[in-house]
């Protein structure tokens, strides 16, 4: 039935959109890459595939091809869950680009609403309630690359379109409500469209094509996730230069400030360490980094998926205790209502910055009204687990950089939750400091971004304005399933990159053949609460008693932040590996990763465990 | 201690079946010296700043073997913490494959991880202590004079980052 459907669905609308491509460029661009989006998402990757540019098989090739022959500046683009900006080095400066309407920051979502879906570039709200109607997607995010049993999936089932769930580890199904038809699409579509309407806007402002970015992501984002944003980007035609996680994008700001106070003879050139707390609606980040000389040493890195969204949704259901019930059938309707309680919310939010308390009056058209004022000890009572969990991500920064409050020199509070006065002062009090003001705290990323471009394109500045250089830290551990369920990390948290270590491991069995490589990435004690990135096997190991063949596993991450997992075995006495050695690029896992971490497990047990050898 | 030799052992043995693409650590500036020792004995640095500033700028590149982690930085035995990190970060802004030309990005990677390591040991004071120790039991020439005069084909491979302007002469 509904294949019957989709495919009499897909052969209308490809018809119609031959016609209507003509009149919209943005959607003109976008057919190059991709084919009518309303077909299927199965259809849709089977089909583009060949049309597209994959970034990730060709990245250190294209990447030195195009700098060595003219260079052409990469821009940055901070991809956040609510907004979006796009900067560039002009020669002199950052500049950030705007849109048609003078905007430099633009909403992140994409409407279904009609045939040629638009996003919040090009796109011009009636009102803030029509990107609440169910046709468009936004917080995508929040989603990208997340399997339908994550919690940050689950709360999203509360926002305006379909989130659907069956709670087995496979992608979640979103689609948006174009009259009266659930859509399908996936984040990755989403993002992809959003970032075609990006880079058109960006073409058009600098009269050339853009091919090369440097994206902002969050701190705690997979391997897994990166490979997803990846995708969405290549389907727009981009290639990525650098993911560059948002605080350190921030610090590499920061250092350049401080290099041109130097240059203006109003700095010292002496070692500055800094605190960077960025915090939007998707995601709340903390980097510790030492500066000196324009070279951003980052010294740790902390992240959580918790922003302004969780806020919002607190606040909603503390508003209406009913919420969930009421807009569980998620009707026109109720999608209505649901809609207009989210931007009364909002508002009184951003109120509550700069005022004690607000008057909420707000009629949600279903014969329920809510009118009444909130103030802002209010909101932050509702509110204290994410501000608990802040205060623990500053804490565990510091900790992890060996740095005291003392030793800080700055501290920069950034982000579209930068004006929150709780957040403020929480930063303020820990650190011990008045916060930096050197800097728009919702543009200090996107700068950031923009400078890493310029240098990751090989541009340099005859002032020395450019002579900056991140030193980047791994945000997650990675290793491997190993000692019976357990996770055993070979590159730590914080590992400066490039990087490469090793482990030694040996069977756990008389005679084992074959021993099962499962790595994750992640900081939790038990393997599967880890994020799965791929697995192998390793065959043909000669009979020997347990403990005696040496599995040297050896894992190597690039100032590229690509990942290359190798193993071997050697018998002791023999300066030969028994097999050939195993190079795995990581991440190898697809969708649906959380079902094969059950199936790997329940296809072989503990047959071909592994054992870290013990140090005695 | 036992399994850590074998440790060693199989780490010294990978290299060779791994070493065409130079995936594992080749030469072993290891920093895999026993890892916990009885007792800890806080060396007392003597401190010889006076070499620093000259020897730390020229990339170690052309040291096939530093004997030592400090010629892997380019410093004194005695340097301070500060010189450690001086040292540190003007190397990290010719090796780290950022700044490094195309071509030679690997290479330049393997050198920055090497760099790092030796940073990270000397930097941290207790495992530079305990790193000292080591080097009192081992047969090693004396740093600062054994250093081998550069010669002009090693300098050549640095081309990619002349064009940036360092600014080398800050003070820490």
């Amino acid at each position: 039935m509904s294949s019957l459907f989709l495919i009499g669905d897909s052969d209308k609308k490809s018809s119609k959109s031959d016609g209507s491509n003509i009149q919209n460029s943005t959607f003109s661009k976008l057919l190059n890459f991709a084919p009518p989006f309303c077909i299927s998402f199965h259809q849709f990757e089977v089909m583009a595939e060949p049309a597209y540019t994959v970034a990730s098989d060709s990245e250190t090739t294209g990447e030195e091809k195009s700098s060595s022959a003219f260079p052409e500046i990469a821009i940055g683009i901070d991809i956040g869950t609510s907004q979006c900006s796009v900067a560039i080095w002009n020669g002199s400066q950052v500049e950030l680009l705007r849109n048609t309407r003078n905007q430099k920051l633009m909403r992140s979502y994409v409407t279904f609403k009609d045939e040629i879906p638009s996003g919040g570039v090009s796109y011009q709200l009636s009102h803030e309630h029509e990107m609440l109607s169910g046709a468009a997607i936004f917080n995508m995010k929040r989603l990208i690359g997340r399997v339908d049993t994550d919690p940050v999936v689950h709360a999203s089932k509360s926002l305006p379109f379909l989130v659907q769930t069956l709670d087995i580890g496979v992608r979640p199904f979103i689609a948006a409500l174009v009259n009266n038809i659930w859509r399908s699409t996936t984040p990755e579509e989403v993002l992809a469209i959003y970032l075609v309407e990006l880079r058109v806007m960006a073409e058009s402002r600098l009269k050339r094509p853009i091919r090369n970015v440097v994206l902002s992501i969050p701190v705690s984002f997979s391997r897994f996730q990166l490979t997803r944003i990846e995708r969405a980007c290549a389907m727009a035609g981009l290639h990525v230069l650098r993911l560059m996680p948002e605080p350190t994008a921030v610090a590499l700001l920061y250092a350049q400030q401080q290099q041109q106070l130097i240059h203006d003879n109003m700095g010292s050139g002496s070692e500055k360490i800094a605190l960077i707390f960025n915090m939007g609606a998707g995601y709340c980040d903390v980097a510790v980094t030492a500066t000196a000389g324009g070279v951003s040493h980052i010294k740790a890195l902390t992240g959580s998926t918790i922003g302004g969204e969780d806020f919002l949704q607190n606040m909603m259901r503390h508003l209406l205790p009913d919420y969930d019930n009421l807009f569980s059938s998620r009707g026109v309707n109720e999608i209505k209502s649901m809609g207009l309680l989210r931007v009364a919310t909002q508002d009184a939010i951003h109120k509550l910055s700069f005022e004690e308390s607000v008057q909420i009056d707000v009629d949600l058209g279903n014969g329920s009204r809510i009118c009444r004022k909130v103030n802002r000890e209010e909101f932050e009572e509702v509110n204290q687990k994410i501000f608990e969990k802040c205060e623990s991500l500053v804490i565990q920064c510091l900790l992890d950089a060996k740095v005291q409050a003392d030793d800080l020199t700055d501290v920069m509070v950034v982000g579209g939750c930068s004006y929150i006065p709780k957040l403020r002062n929480l930063v303020k009090s820990i650190c011990k400091r008045e916060l930096y003001k050197g800097m728009n705290p919702f543009e200090a990323a996107v700068s950031g971004t923009a400078l890493e471009g310029a240098v990751a394109s090989g541009i340099s500045d005859p002032f020395g304005n450019l002579d900056l250089l991140t030193i980047q830290a791994t945000p997650l551990g990675i290793g491997i399933r190993a000692n019976g369920n357990s996770f055993v990390p070979i590159i730590p948290r914080n590992t400066t990159m490039p990087a490469r270590k090793e482990l030694v491991f040996t069977t756990v069995r008389d005679n084992q053949t074959e021993v099962l490589i499962v790595v994750y990435e992640g900081e939790a004690l038990k393997a599967e609460e880890n994020h799965l990135l791929g697995y192998f096997k390793i065959t043909g190991l000669p009979p020997a008693p347990k403990g005696v063949p040496e599995i040297n596993v050896c894992m190597d991450i690039d100032a590229s932040n690509v990942l290359r997992v190798l193993a071997g075995v050697v018998l002791p006495g023999s300066q030969q590996p028994v097999v050939p050695v195993m190079e795995v690029r990581m991440p190898t896992v697809d969708d649906g990763h959380g079902w094969c971490a059950e199936a790997l497990h329940r296809a072989y047990g503990s047959n071909l465990d592994l054992v870290t050898v013990q140090k005695k | 201690m036992v399994n850590s030799t074998i440790m060693a052992s199989a780490s010294a043995a990978m290299p060779s079946l791994a070493s065409p693409s130079a995936h594992f650590m080749g030469s072993k500036v290891s920093i895999k010296h026993p890892a916990s020792l009885p007792t800890r004995v806080h060396l007392r640095q003597l401190r010889i700043s006076a070499a620093c500033s000259s020897t730390a700028e020229r990339p170690v590149s052309h040291l096939a073997r530093p004997s030592s982690l400090y010629e892997v930085l380019g410093i004194p035995t005695g340097a301070t913490y500060g010189e450690i990190k001086a040292a540190y970060r003007r190397l990290a802004r010719v090796l780290h494959p950022d700044v490094s030309a195309n071509g030679r990005k690997e290479a330049a990677g393997n050198e920055f991880i090497k760099v790092h390591e030796a940073y990270s040991t000397l930097s941290d004071p207790e495992k530079r202590a305990d790193y000292d120790r080591t080097l009192l039991f081992r047969p090693t020439r004396s740093f600062s004079l054994s250093v081998e005069p550069m010669t002009g084909s090693t300098s050549s491979g640095f081309s990619g980052y002349t064009k940036r302007t360092w600014e080398t002469d800050q003070c820490w």
